[in-house]
């Protein structure tokens, strides 16, 4: 008991880093997720093409790769960033690959006389999205966002590659240390917690979505 | 001055030619219903009249103004996309499917576009919407969502949702297709109303009933031409064409 107590501020402090690359992650991907996934659907071609070629690339390597890189292999070339931007940097970019592809697909399902009727009302696209589209995308694509925002919990581990005390580093440092198992299985329980509210989180925004269908 | 005139309209998609020099004028207050049998090409000319297609050649005038007429080259020439947009104001649309935003309860619907795209008051909109539900018996459905209702009340909400936009002209794509039988009395019983208040209307549409007792003038399409028009009894108690007989013989056969 006084060991768990010991080992509490420490891990507290690697669980705020976690929550921060956490949060930082969502609040900028999410958004930004919405733009690609519409400049990805573009009759444009030049940006529909790049699009997909930004969701092939991040998509396609492996988010621990582009961790490094971005934190070592820009290094090189003589762009140095701090430990934690370089991680929100690559962050950010996955995530935004991932979430642009699940609102497309989210905007895609909806059926083109959602288009038609807002068209013949006088919208411009800018409204159609912004009011017609994009808040019934949103309820469309909940199930899978919630899988995806579990997941950044976990990944959140990730950075411990680059060296950066997040909540897993912490537990492998005093279980190392310590020579006790103790500390692994407090981070699991940290991260269970975490992913619990989240879960509920999603469940409470499922039913408020669910006055219609 | 014609409310809406359509002269020799032509439209392919991909190799098949849907509409083959489609002429059209429509008079202030008249109530026209274009019937044919599926694949005539009916909806196809409707869905041109406020650009949802496109068309490949010919001209169309909506209250004298031009939309699009034939260029130099003898194809299609839009006119700028402010003009359209203030053209197709003037028409109201209605869809076989409703097409209603389901993520908006009834009123909201008839709100959405007078208040975002017209700039009307709120609260003069909610009051225009609210008279206009009453006119078409929905006034209890007001804070319902789409999905609560039943296919011929979305349909009437539908309609309200045009008529919000306080249309000249109002285009009815299949409006009672979608609808159980048991429930296309109401839509029609909606629409005979807004004919009786001298709307001008274009209804494309399967129910012979309907034309005959309320369109001013009757359109058969067939392989993207007008095969015969005229007035309602003409055309549906004496067709001079074969093909109108045929089409008419097997429509009323099936009921």
């Amino acid at each position: 008991m006084q060991y768990l107590a010991s080992l509490l501020p420490t891990m507290l402090e690697g669980t705020v880093i976690t929550v921060e690359l956490f949060a930082l992650t969502l609040v900028m991907s999410l958004p930004l997720g919405v733009i690609m996934a519409i400049a990805r659907i573009s009759r444009f071609k030049p940006l529909n093409l790049l699009m997909q070629f930004y969701v092939w690339l991040f998509r396609g390597t492996p988010l621990l790769l582009q961790l490094l890189f971005i934190y070592y292999g820009l290094g090189i070339v003589g762009i140095r960033l701090e430990r934690f931007t370089a991680a929100v940097l690559a962050f950010v970019l996955n995530y935004s690959a991932y979430l642009a592809e699940i609102y497309r697909s989210g905007i895609q399902s909806i059926d083109r006389g959602q288009y038609e009727a807002a068209d013949v009302l006088g919208l411009t696209y800018f409204q159609t999205m912004s009011k017609i589209i994009l808040p019934q995308m949103f309820k469309r694509v909940l199930p899978p966002i919630s899988n995806e925002v579990i997941n950044l919990v976990k990944d959140t581990a990730l950075i411990y590659a680059i060296g950066e005390s997040e909540l897993l580093r912490v537990a492998k440092t005093a279980a190392v240390r310590d020579f006790s198992f103790t500390p692994f299985i407090v981070a699991a329980l940290f991260y269970l917690v975490m992913n619990g509210g989240i879960q509920q989180f999603f469940k409470w925004l499922e039913a408020k979505y669910d006055y219609y269908r | 001055m014609y409310m809406l005139q359509a002269l020799d309209i032509y439209k392919r998609f991909h190799r098949t030619e849907v509409l083959r020099g489609i002429s059209l004028r429509v008079e202030k207050g008249e109530v026209i219903a274009i019937i044919g049998p599926s694949g005539s090409g009916k909806s196809t000319f409707l869905r041109c009249l406020n650009r949802l297609e496109t068309v490949d050649r010919g001209m169309i005038e909506i209250e004298g103004e031009v939309m699009v007429r034939n260029g130099p080259d003898g194809k299609a020439l839009y006119s700028d996309e402010r003009d359209i947009a203030r053209l197709r104001r003037k028409m109201g649309m209605v869809f076989q499917d409703f097409n209603l935003f389901p993520h908006k309860s009834v009123l909201e619907n008839l709100m959405l576009a007078p208040v975002i795209v017209q700039k009307t008051d709120a609260v003069l909109a909610e009051k225009t919407a609210r008279a206009l539900l009453d006119k078409v018996g929905l006034s209890h459905k007001a804070d319902q969502y789409p999905y609560q209702l039943s296919g011929g009340q979305q349909q009437r909400v539908a309609i309200a949702r045009a008529l919000a936009m306080n249309p000249d002209i109002m285009c009815f794509d299949e409006p009672t297709s979608a609808l159980d039988p048991e429930l296309t009395g109401e839509v029609l019983k909606v629409m005979k109303d807004l004919a009786l208040e001298h709307m001008t209307m274009i209804v494309v549409t399967h129910e012979i009933g309907f034309a005959r007792e309320v369109a001013n003038r009757v359109i058969f399409m067939d392989e993207g031409v007008i095969v015969e028009q005229g007035k309602a009894e003409d055309v549906l108690l004496r067709p001079q064409h074969e093909r109108t007989r045929a089409f008419l013989s097997k429509v009323l056969m099936a009921r």
